[in-house]
């Protein structure tokens, strides 16, 4: 079985120029999301434009409070630079129904439940320079 | 036919298209052979099936994810020297429906007399999907996925899962009554892979892979090939096996991915399902075999479903209840679905329930078997076809 090997880096982003500026941001200590300047719906992963109207995006500082919308715990490990176990949420931010991010919540699994709140903190991602939303419960 | 048909005009409600041969390879954990090599034998099946010689087919098609063999080359290897349509879909598993509507539907806008539709992977001994084999610099949207190590299909799938969990109270046991039920149908089958009795204890002694979901959750992964022939109307009365005719497809491809995806507690099939029965006239009673694409056993939960088989929560008393078995209201995955009898992808779904509809499935055959409604993909994005063996 090839399986994840430890020796390897964990999985990094590779940016482009639209994704460019949460990285950015992240790196610069503050978790920043695509918002459009017209409609001023928050999107995420961006766009380019705004898929709601088509209007410019601008990056804006979010509160980085939301909810536990649902999570796994792996009790295997799928990729390099992730052992078991590791409990991996879908948070939804409560700066809009429906925008949701990944990460990690650094937490015991059997203290997770959906509905937790929680809080976003930037984590550095392995040795790579990145940085990345993880979660705490709140 | 049942149902009061509010048939559509126009694509596949002609009816004029059958199945007219299935072919397959042996599946198994290391095929030690080619992608094209298990493709031209699939093909080469299929063509033997119905009784038809190469030079029958102008059309085939397929679908992969950068793990199969081209049509033009496996076609040159089945000794075609020409094709009218050859086509290559970069896709998983919810292609597989509209995989066959599409081949389908070639015919019946007149561009191709027969098509073979194939699908073929070392899918464990080769390209195994979420396999790592060198440093991940993730691109695209899953770029902000890359930081939690969330990239593979079994932890998409047990998001999904716990969130139908905290909605409707359903437990591993009711996961566990489709992974137990689907083995039993598979302990018969010579062709799976995974045959041994599969009890609750076991069940529930599982691994965890990625939590709600067990291994016994997961599909089998398997290398092998299947082939699925199409023919239109007028070379019917020249095969020698019995036709399956495609009576309808339907499908429903969510855009969203796997996050933004407003409600986990439902896959396509919220739309996919009302879809195929308003276009075919048929309801899910209609159906003696439901061929579920299961990926996951969660897949099978939420598409009985959204295909109307069950209400939400309900699927895993229903398969406990035996009502999804023989003797019950329809035949699961009579082979044992790609949980036990092997991950092709979805298409060996086709070949077994065209194998029911002839009555030629041996020991495992369905009685009274007419209809089968089999489905593909999961999540957001997949279809179904609904295939009779009257002509409808």
């Amino acid at each position: 079985m090839t399986g994840p090997e430890s020796r390897l880096e964990p999985p990094i982003p590779l940016p482009d120029v639209v994704s460019a500026p949460f990285w950015n941001w992240t790196a610069s200590g503050v978790l920043a999301l695509a918002r459009c300047a017209d409609c001023r719906q928050w999107d995420h992963p961006p766009q380019e434009r705004c898929r709601f109207c088509g209007g410019p995006i601008v990056f804006e500082p979010v509160s980085g409070r939301g909810t536990i919308f649902s999570f796994i715990v792996n009790r295997r490990q799928f990729v390099p630079g992730h052992p078991p176990p590791r409990v991996i949420a879908l948070v939804e931010l409560e700066e809009q129904a429906g925008l949701r991010l990944t990460g990690l919540v650094g937490a015991e699994p059997e203290r997770v439940t959906i509905g937790s709140a929680v809080v976003a903190s930037l984590a550095p991602v392995g040795a790579s320079g990145y940085m990345a939303p993880v979660f705490d419960l709140a | 036919m049942g149902g009061s048909a509010e048939v559509l005009p126009g694509f596949l409600n002609g009816m004029t298209v059958a199945i007219a041969g299935i072919g397959r390879t042996s599946f198994s954990r290391s095929s030690g052979r080619t992608t094209k090599a298990m493709a031209v034998e699939a093909c080469r099946d299929a063509l033997a099936d119905a009784g038809l010689d190469a030079a029958s087919v102008d059309g085939m098609t397929t679908f992969q994810v950068n793990d199969s063999a081209h049509p033009m080359e496996v076609a040159w290897g089945l000794g075609v020297t020409e094709l009218a349509w050859a086509n290559s879909q970069y896709a998983g598993g919810n292609a597989v429906a509209e995989q066959i509507a599409m081949a389908a539907a070639m015919i019946e806008a007149g561009h191709c007399r027969a098509t073979l539709v194939y699908r073929s992977l070392n899918g464990r001994s080769g390209h195994r999907f979420g396999t790592v084999e060198g440093p991940m610099q993730v691109e695209g949207d899953m770029q902000f996925d890359a930081p939690s190590g969330f990239l593979v299909p079994p932890q998409w799938f047990a998001m999904w899962a716990r969130r139908h969990q905290s909605v409707y109270g359903t437990t591993s046991e009711d996961l566990g009554a489709i992974a137990i039920t689907q083995r039993n149908h598979a302990g018969p089958n010579d062709h799976a892979v995974r045959r041994e009795p599969l009890t609750m204890d076991d069940y529930l002694a599982g691994r965890f892979v990625a939590e709600p979901l067990r291994v016994f959750d997961c599909t089998s992964e398997v290398d092998g090939a299947v082939a699925i022939l199409l023919v239109g109307e007028p070379l019917v009365a020249d095969i020698r096996s019995t036709p399956v005719w495609l009576v309808g497809s339907a499908g429903s491809q969510g855009c969203s991915g796997w996050s933004a995806w407003d409600d986990p507690t439902q896959m396509y099939a919220r739309t996919a399902g009302p879809r195929i029965w308003n276009r075919t006239g048929l309801r899910p009673t209609d159906m003696q075999i439901a061929c579920m694409y299961d990926c996951f056993t969660y897949t099978v939960m939420a598409t009985m479903e959204g295909y109307g088989f069950c209400e939400p929560g309900q699927v895993g008393a229903f398969f406990a209840e035996g009502r999804a078995t023989y003797g019950g209201d329809v035949v699961v995955n009579p082979h044992g679905g790609l949980l036990s009898e092997g991950y092709i992808h979805g298409l060996n779904h086709h070949y077994e329930a065209a194998l029911q509809l002839r009555g030629q499935a041996g020991v495992r055959q369905v009685a009274g078997a007419d209809l089968a409604l089999v489905s593909a993909g999961g999540g957001p994005y997949g279809g179904a076809n609904v295939y009779s063996r009257t002509k409808p």
